[in-house]
């Protein structure tokens, strides 16, 4: 009996998968646990694996495809069995026409009508179905070996073309009058010419004194659209309100600099941010209501903690953030969530990370601190009921014994669920939560 | 050689002056071409030269005299029909599409058909639907016949002496609004071949192709892109049968952009042709699909100022452009 590989459901909210990538190619033996294909869920590009032993007979959905999760994406002829008897069964052969379509419908070409220029080319394959790409973008891609997949295209409808493989090929620095003879007359970008006409009506060219701009669109990613629907379902479904309180830092920060220097030997080096989790993570055992969730006619209240701590991914990897999860927070050292955070955020920005890592967290913490910011107000992260949002700890004049002196000071925000803490509550949970920061001694046993 | 700065009109009287002194076969025929100097002074002369025999004033019957002529050109003699307009031609369609290109085919190479039909075609400037025809869209259909639509007037000489020289049907198409330009027409001799097209204007960002009146078009609205920085090359097919596609190709492999402009109809037409041509041949070379800017579809308007807002105008041509470089 054939074997039809579907598309996996690699995370909770994963409804399409896109294959960026085919590890296999028809008529190729698989074994249990061979990685067949890289697929793009809403959250994350994950590795999907073969269960079984057998040879790839039949591969339904080609590369950039989105399709729901279920359908048939490849058949595996098991041992005895001719690949090539195989049909597909159930699930049609999958293209870029039988993807589901969304709102945008396609453009009907017109019957007899001249082609009016002044409209946009309207794009003639859905948008989410498989990746557009100009013919001569693609061949450019594949003389300067450019991974088209890595693009996000400026042409109608995400359309990748000749620019944008252009700037990809100046950005790997690769030489482009040392490539093959018949790229040469290409002229290279249109940086200079675009922003005159697309930015300003008037005829009178503007010289540039600053770098180009460009009126362009970017497609958006599976991550982008998963943070865009579930960021506005929090806004509009959550009471949202902000209680903030301001905490001295000194004494933390004389105790992080000693244990860093004590234990710099040991490769550890505690952020003031490993301090905060264990911190807000202690702060539990008090304050039930924080580590909960509202779940219309009842509140759950988490048996276990796990902090989600927000992580930026980098621009080149297509930008985004990603909430990693240390799991029983309130069970674990300093060191423990210091060695944790720090390969997950490398995992994050390198590889990705996968479900589990990201899922069951039951309270976030997002700082800015890092990039100098004063203090700022977050999303609360369903289901979570409290987010706090941590500025970065700051030398500066404060007050202390009626004395004016110079100290160390950081500002942090809870955002709130109002259906499950009030204002008084939120307050007592900052007064616990100053109580630990500024005596740390507490947070080391 | 000196600048010798001539009309188009004149042009195309000198290569029919030239020929008919060299081959004794040729011969004028039309309404209006002798007495009254052509209906557009471009056979002005003709008759004190070469006498009644050999430039002929025919009835309004396009029919009779073009069948006359096809007769003629069969029997040896190479005619030149002129037509006042190629608008005229429809009621001529059955000898000029019927009988002449397909004589060769049909005698089994016992006749050809040397002739030329030349006239003018296109908007004339306010002449209203019936008498604004571009028949290249309807004509170049046919297999057995050449189609040759000049843009300057050396060309207008060089290629009228080409096709009385030619042993097809030759369709020979000018506009009424070109036949005042001015230009430098070499004296003496002058052979443009068919099937070459020519490059007006070098450029390295998109190909636009045209032929006939539309390539001043096409110059107009390169020189206004120019000023925005994009770099068009101009191609002026001359000749759409034979179709010189290997100029075409050559430009849009260098610059991955092309727009065709043609003032026929879109629907089956040359632009839709050469469109369908590009894409075979450059379709790895191509950063959009080619572009097209024709005639509007709708009959041709008389008020000024539409039939100037129906024509492939300049703003058409730069909008197209502009659309298939992504920048619009």
């Amino acid at each position: 009996m054939s074997i039809t590989l579907t598309m996996p459901r690699l995370s909770d909210t994963m409804e399409q998968g896109t294959i960026i990538r085919w590890n296999v190619k028809e008529g190729q033996e698989v074994v249990s646990g061979t990685i067949v294909a890289d697929i793009e869920t809403d959250k994350a590009t994950m590795e999907m694996q073969a269960y079984d032993d057998g040879i790839v007979a039949k591969i339904l959905v080609g590369e950039g495809t989105q399709v729901p999760v279920g359908t048939p994406i490849a058949m595996i002829a098991e041992e005895g069995e001719d690949p090539a008897s195989i049909a597909p069964s159930g699930g049609e052969q999958v293209d870029s026409a039988a993807a589901p379509a969304p709102s945008a419908a396609p453009a009907p070409t017109p019957a007899s009508a001249a082609p009016a220029p002044s409209a946009a080319p309207a794009p003639s394959i859905p948008s989410g179905g498989r990746m557009k790409v100009s013919p001569v973008a693609r061949r450019l891609a594949e003389e300067h070996a450019i991974d088209l997949a890595a693009l996000s295209g400026s042409g109608p409808g995400g359309r990748i073309i000749k620019r944008d493989v252009l700037s990809a090929v100046e950005t790997a620095g690769e030489n482009v009058a040392g490539a093959t003879g018949d790229v040469l007359p290409v002229e290279i970008p249109t940086t200079q010419r675009i922003p005159s006409q697309t930015l300003v009506s008037t005829t009178t060219p503007i010289v540039q004194h600053v770098p180009a701009l460009e009126s362009t669109e970017v497609a958006v990613s599976g991550m982008r659209q998963t943070i865009a629907r579930r960021l506005v379902e929090s806004t509009s479904t959550i009471p949202h309100y902000q209680v903030k309180m301001r905490f001295s830092m000194d004494a933390l920060m004389d105790i992080r600099k000693s244990l860093n220097e004590k234990l710099a030997t040991e490769g550890v080096k505690l952020s003031v941010n490993d301090f905060i989790v264990r911190a807000c993570a202690l702060s539990m055992a008090e304050h039930p209501m924080f580590n909960a969730s509202w779940a219309g006619d009842r509140i759950l209240i988490h048996g276990r903690v796990n902090v989600g701590v927000a992580i930026s991914l980098p621009e080149e990897r297509g930008g985004g953030l990603v909430v990693a999860s240390i799991r029983d927070a309130h069970l674990k050292s300093l060191r423990m969530i210091s060695a944790e955070t720090k390969h997950l955020a490398t995992k994050a920005r390198d590889k990705g990370l996968s479900t589990e890592e990201m899922s069951d967290s039951t309270f976030t913490i997002s700082n800015l601190g890092m990039f100098g910011v004063d203090d700022f107000t977050a999303i609360i992260n369903p289901p979570n009921s409290a987010i706090l949002a941590c500025g970065a700890a700051i030398e500066q004049p404060v007050v202390r014994d009626h004395q004016l002196a110079v100290g160390w000071e950081m500002s942090a925000t809870l955002s709130l669920d109002h259906r499950v803490i009030d204002g008084a509550m939120a307050a007592r949970y900052l007064l616990t939560l100053k109580a630990m920061i500024e005596e740390p001694m507490r947070l080391l046993a | 050689m000196s600048e010798r700065i001539i009309e188009f009109r004149d042009a195309l009287r000198e290569a029919m002056s030239q020929e008919m002194h060299r081959d004794p076969r040729v011969f004028l025929l039309g309404e209006e071409v002798a007495e009254y100097d052509g209906a557009y002074k471009v056979s002005r002369g003709m008759l004190e030269e070469f006498g009644p025999r050999r430039v002929i004033d025919t009835p309004i019957s396009e029919s009779g005299f073009a069948g006359m002529a096809i007769g003629a050109a069969m029997l040896g003699l190479r005619p030149i029909v002129e037509f006042m307009s190629w608008s005229f031609s429809l009621v001529a369609a059955d000898p000029i599409l019927n009988n002449a290109p397909k004589m060769l085919y049909m005698s089994g190479g016992q006749f050809g058909c040397p002739i030329v039909i030349r006239g003018n075609d296109g908007a004339g400037g306010q002449l209203g639907s019936t008498h604004s025809w571009c028949v290249e869209g309807m004509f170049s259909n046919v297999p057995g016949l050449k189609m040759a639509i000049p843009a300057f007037p050396d060309d207008a000489k060089g290629m009228l002496a080409t096709a009385i020289r030619d042993d097809d049907p030759v369709f020979f198409l000018e506009s009424e609004r070109l036949l005042a330009m001015k230009g430098h027409v070499p004296e003496g001799d002058h052979y443009v071949p068919f099937g070459k097209a020519v490059v007006r204007r070098p450029g390295t960002d998109v190909t636009l192709f045209s032929f006939g009146r539309p390539v001043h078009f096409c110059l107009d609205a390169a020189e206004e892109l120019a000023k925005e920085g994009i770099s068009c090359e101009v191609i002026d097919g001359r000749t759409i049968r034979p179709l010189d596609i290997d100029t075409i190709v050559e430009s849009v492999r260098k610059t991955n952009a092309c727009v065709v402009v043609d003032q026929s109809w879109s629907f089956g037409s040359p632009g839709s042709e050469v469109a369908a041509q590009v894409h075979a041949h450059c379709f790895d070379d191509l950063d959009n699909h080619v572009m097209r800017v024709h005639s509007a579809d709708v009959p041709s308007p008389y008020a000024a100022n539409l039939e100037q807002a129906f024509l492939p105008n300049a703003r058409r041509i730069a909008e197209a452009v502009r659309s298939a470089l992504y920048v619009a």
